[in-house]
């Protein structure tokens, strides 16, 4: 029989022996349990955004014909806004290709829009992340970016057969190479000031000690398209303020993000078409 | 021929049920208006409670066996490394299993009490873990308090219910013997 004292430390000793165990266990083996443990509970976390999709279902079947009607004026509108866009986006497309090729410039990187329905949320001041329910039957890659119409949302960074996570703009872990709207020199993004009454921040820093930014007068922030994925021109939020760094070389400030991050149902992932351009 | 013993899957799966209410809650929280604050978001954290029927009133195999997989599980789905939360779980059961000869194991008050410390030890734990990679640590830890705050009070009040939960489980899929919890401590 063992001691008494060695029989009370004995949890400890089944502790210490777990412990052990698992640092000794190969990366493979703990990689492939983890990938299994989300596959399982998979259908439990987009479980209830299908349900949520189905009472939307038939809550717009109770509408009346009335408003079937009026929403469908409003739409034939918005189609013919859209058709235009298009045009234009053509022309100017073709104007990109023909000046890529008059300059001999390398083409941009090309992506496939894949949209995805949002099935789980996860914000809380240590990560802020989501589950989207589409994932490698949809070709989605780690690393794809992710945006929305109010601009980035994030970067894939998890992808599994029938999901993927997303990792938000929101995040601490969240780093990104972006510029000042009409200026082309980088600065640093990085996310996570996620107050709890407070709409979402993020931080920049490097900024060039001649931009200035004030709450009265922000300045547009959208991805640079330098070492990353994000192509240019995305939005990222404003700048609502600016003030010198430490070392007196940079500024450094808050970026204001858009509120809809938080409720977002619906984004899109640009699936690279050549990833090895990346 | 020996009997399958299903207590520690059916406390396991009562595990999985709040795990997957409290991210259906998270995921509905993320975002909200309260009275006059237009933005307002909420993370609740309720681990604490995932220790609470395993360290008082299962046995010790069984009761790892519900640690060990319920800390993985909810590793999976969390940006930590893998096997963090499974760690801390299991050291928040070896302290109770060490005192609970001298815990008065039966009802639920105690039980709200060891969810509560539970829980306040593995946010804080989580928290030194992850708030470095904070741009501003400080903000960090308001957020975290706050969170902290609203779980504690959800612990708080479904605590009862939960325990009671996991209780009618075993007693449903009779697998509940209340001598066995003696001889196995």
């Amino acid at each position: 029989m063992l001691p008494k004292r060695f029989d009370q430390a004995r949890p400890f000793l089944t502790l210490g022996i777990i412990l052990a165990l698992w640092l000794f266990l190969s990366l493979v083996v703990k990689t492939f349990t983890r990938v299994t443990f989300f596959e399982i509970q998979a259908p439990m976390v987009v479980a209830d955004s299908y349900v949520q999709d189905l009472q939307t279902f038939w809550s717009n079947r109770l509408h009346s014909k009335d408003e079937l009607l009026k929403a469908g004026r409003q739409i034939a509108g918005l189609i013919a806004d859209y058709d235009f866009g298009v045009q234009q986006n053509k022309n100017l497309r073709a104007e990109i290709l023909r000046l890529e090729n008059l300059l001999n410039l390398p083409p941009l990187p090309t992506f496939r829009f894949e949209p995805a329905r949002v099935a789980r949320r996860d914000f809380s001041g240590w990560w802020q992340r989501m589950v989207i329910r589409k994932g490698k039957n949809y070709g989605i890659t780690v690393g794809s970016p992710v945006v929305f119409a109010g601009g980035v949302v994030g970067r894939v960074t998890e992808v599994y057969q029938y999901t993927a996570v997303v990792d938000l703009i929101t995040s601490p872990t969240f780093r990104l190479a972006a510029s000042v709207a009409g200026d082309s020199r980088p600065l640093s993004y990085q996310g996570g000031l996620n107050d709890s009454f407070l709409s979402p921040r993020g931080t920049v820093e490097f900024v060039p000690l001649d931009i200035f930014a004030t709450k009265a007068l922000p300045r547009h922030l959208v991805t640079s398209g330098l070492g990353g994925v994000f192509p240019p021109g995305i939005a990222v939020g404003e700048i609502t303020n600016l003030e010198p760094s430490s070392d007196g070389l940079f500024k450094t400030g808050e970026v204001a993000l858009d509120e809809r991050l938080g409720s977002l149902t619906e984004v899109t992932v640009l699936v690279p078409l050549n990833p090895e351009e990346f | 021929m020996r009997r399958f013993d299903p207590r520690w899957l059916i406390v396991l799966l009562a595990n999985l049920l709040l795990w997957w209410l409290a991210g259906t809650a998270n995921h509905y929280l993320s975002h909200f208006s309260f009275l006059w604050i237009d933005y307002c978001s909420i993370h609740l954290y309720v681990s604490g409670l995932f220790v609470v029927y395993p360290a008082l009133r299962l046995g010790r195999k069984h009761g790892w066996i519900v640690i060990i997989l319920t800390g993985l599980m909810t590793d999976a789905l969390e940006p930590v490394p893998f096997g963090t939360g499974m760690i801390l779980l299991g050291a928040v059961y070896a302290t109770l299993l060490y005192g609970r000869r001298r815990f008065p194991r039966e009802g639920p008050v105690f039980g709200v009490i060891v969810a509560l410390f539970a829980n306040l030890f593995l946010v804080i734990a989580l928290s030194f873990l992850l708030v470095g990679a904070n741009p501003r640590p400080g903000e960090a830890w308001f957020r975290i308090f706050t969170d902290l705050l609203a779980s504690q009070l959800v612990i708080f009040l479904i605590t009862p219910w939960f325990l009671a939960l996991q209780e009618a489980a075993l007693r449903l899929a009779r697998a509940h013997f209340p001598g066995d919890r003696q001889l196995t401590l």
